[in-house]
């Protein structure tokens, strides 16, 4: 279990992770879907803006 | 005249207000009347305000003293339970220990309060709102269903006449959903128009917060006073903020309707498709042109919306999942949080690519239409209890099947709005969506508006 704890970073008893991983069956079947695209020359939607907590209006 | 108050939009109250022909403390009693009379039995608000009343009477001394504030002015408005508000708890629909909400305005109370609201209490949310069935709220066209979620709770009080409007959060299409199954209208912002800053957070890059009305005019109303640059919020854009309400009673013809026919068609319940068809072809007949089009992208969106949603909801939750909080959790909500760690970084920013690439199809599209049109849920209100539905012969999960047509729109951020297009065999709501380009909310509300006048399914209310 120690493996599955360390990558996971959760704490679960071997039958909660099973109905976790029960669960995630037909989310990971989309996720593989996504995973055979070819996103490779595609920016992801998210954008790092090192100046963000420098604006005046900043909430930061 | 009181017992007709609770079914009067806010297009027709406000100009009574104004007027001085309405007291905003006679509608308020009315609306507290009524969520006494009737909430027993769908359990839409958690929280009724003890300060409603006061607001009331502060509102009806400043109008008889000639200070309207706008059509908003003494109209009783529910909030979503995961806004903060100072003068209600927030609970995010959640019973854990060792949760507490500060007691403090969110943006979108703070801004319907400037404007003169009452704010009358807090309506119920599936926990988080990470779900679409919002226990115990009950659908008040039928009892024994859901009201959809995770905004059920607003949903179920604007269609049975609670409170005159009510505020939801979106992250999948949590306005959307229960909008069209409570038969209500429902507007998702662009991301950036409204801001989210004192909401509880689920998704970070996916919430979107806005209005549940009665009329497409009312959201005009709502959107008219929430929408604005907000420094709190660190996604909300300084847009120029336009006159909504020029956006009302304008023809479509001259526009294009575009239609998706794949993704959006697909796998839904006979009567539904048979009332967007009806929808569609009443555009047409008023002057819209329609084009039909293919998205062949959105297979994959799915998986995209389930890595960014189930990621950035755990990250949120991190703290509570490290101490063991979550088992006290709903045991649906608590499954998802603690499965938001079976997604890898990698899918995670595959999501994000994903994204970018809808995005820019969507961008595509929009050179050649105002607006995309279909249904806003493949099903109508489910039964309470039920995890399976069956759609068009096949069985399919209600998690799955419900938010399949509204999360593109929450993956582009694109404006989207659920109309009411009608009732399916059992005399249950049936939503229609139109989404617009970013930021284009005018022609969003134009098309609804045309669309909503050509029909009487706004007039109808359930018989509670």
């Amino acid at each position: 279990m120690d493996p599955y704890k360390d990558l996971l970073g959760i704490d679960l008893p071997l039958e909660r992770l099973q109905h976790d991983l029960a669960a995630y069956r037909d989310i990971l079947e989309q996720i593989r879907k996504l995973r055979e695209l070819d996103l490779t020359d595609v920016h992801p939607a998210v954008v790092f803006e090192p100046t963000a907590p420098y604006r005046e209006d900043s909430a930061e | 005249m009181n017992s007709e108050l609770w079914a009067q939009p806010i297009e027709t109250l406000a100009p009574s207000i104004r007027a001085g022909k309405l007291s905003p403390v006679t509608l308020v009693e009315a609306c507290l009347e009524r969520i006494e009379k009737t909430d027993t039995r769908l359990n839409s608000f958690i929280h009724v305000s003890a300060h409603a009343l006061d607001a009331a009477r502060i509102a009806a001394r400043e109008i008889e003293q000639g200070k309207w504030r706008g059509p908003l002015h003494g109209i009783p408005i529910g909030m979503k339970d995961n806004y903060l508000t100072h003068d209600m708890p927030t609970t995010a629909g959640s019973s854990a220990p060792g949760l507490s909400f500060p007691l403090r305005d969110s943006a979108a109370a703070a801004r319907l309060r400037a404007a003169g609201a009452v704010l009358i209490g807090k309506t119920r949310t599936h926990e988080f709102a990470w779900g679409n069935v919002t226990p115990p709220v009950c659908n008040p066209w039928d009892l024994t269903r859901v009201p959809s979620g995770s905004s059920g709770g607003s949903g179920a009080a604007v269609a049975a006449g609670l409170c005159a409007a009510a505020l939801g959060s979106d992250t999948g299409g949590s306005i959307r959903m229960p909008a069209s199954a409570c038969g209500t209208v429902g507007l998702k912002p662009t991301f950036g128009r409204v801001s989210r800053a004192g909401i509880v957070p689920h998704s970070w890059s996916l919430d979107h917060a806005g209005p549940l009305t009665s009329t497409v005019a009312d959201a005009a109303h709502l959107l008219q006073v929430l929408a604005g640059y907000d420094p709190s919020d660190p996604a909300c854009q300084d847009q120029r903020v336009p006159d909504y309400s020029q956006a009302l009673g304008k023809p479509v013809k001259g526009l294009t309707v575009g239609v998706c026919r794949n993704h959006f068609f697909e796998h839904l319940q006979e009567d539904v498709e048979r009332a967007v068809e009806h929808a569609i072809a009443d555009l047409a007949q008023a002057g819209a042109t329609v084009r039909e089009l293919r998205i062949p992208l959105l297979e994959y969106g799915l998986g995209a919306i389930f890595a960014i949603e189930l990621a950035s909801s755990t990250a949120y939750h991190d703290r509570s999942l490290q101490a063991g909080r979550v088992a006290h959790y709903q045991s649906d909500v608590r499954t998802l949080v603690e499965i938001g760690r079976f997604v890898t970084g990698a899918d995670y920013l595959k999501a994000e690519q994903f994204r970018r690439a809808l995005m820019d199809e969507f961008a595509k599209l929009f050179e050649t239409v105002d607006v995309v049109l279909g249904p806003t849920t493949p099903i109508t209100a489910w039964k309470r209890g039920e995890w399976t539905v069956q759609v068009a012969g096949k069985p399919e999960s209600v998690l799955a099947a419900s938010w399949r047509f509204t999360y593109p729109y929450n993956l582009t951020g694109l404006p989207a709005i659920s109309v009411p297009c009608g009732f399916d065999r059992d005399g249950l709501p049936i939503g229609l969506q139109i989404a617009a380009r970013p930021f284009d909310e005018t022609t969003l509300l134009r098309v609804a508006h045309a669309y909503e006048r050509r029909h009487d399914w706004t007039d109808r209310r359930p018989n509670l």
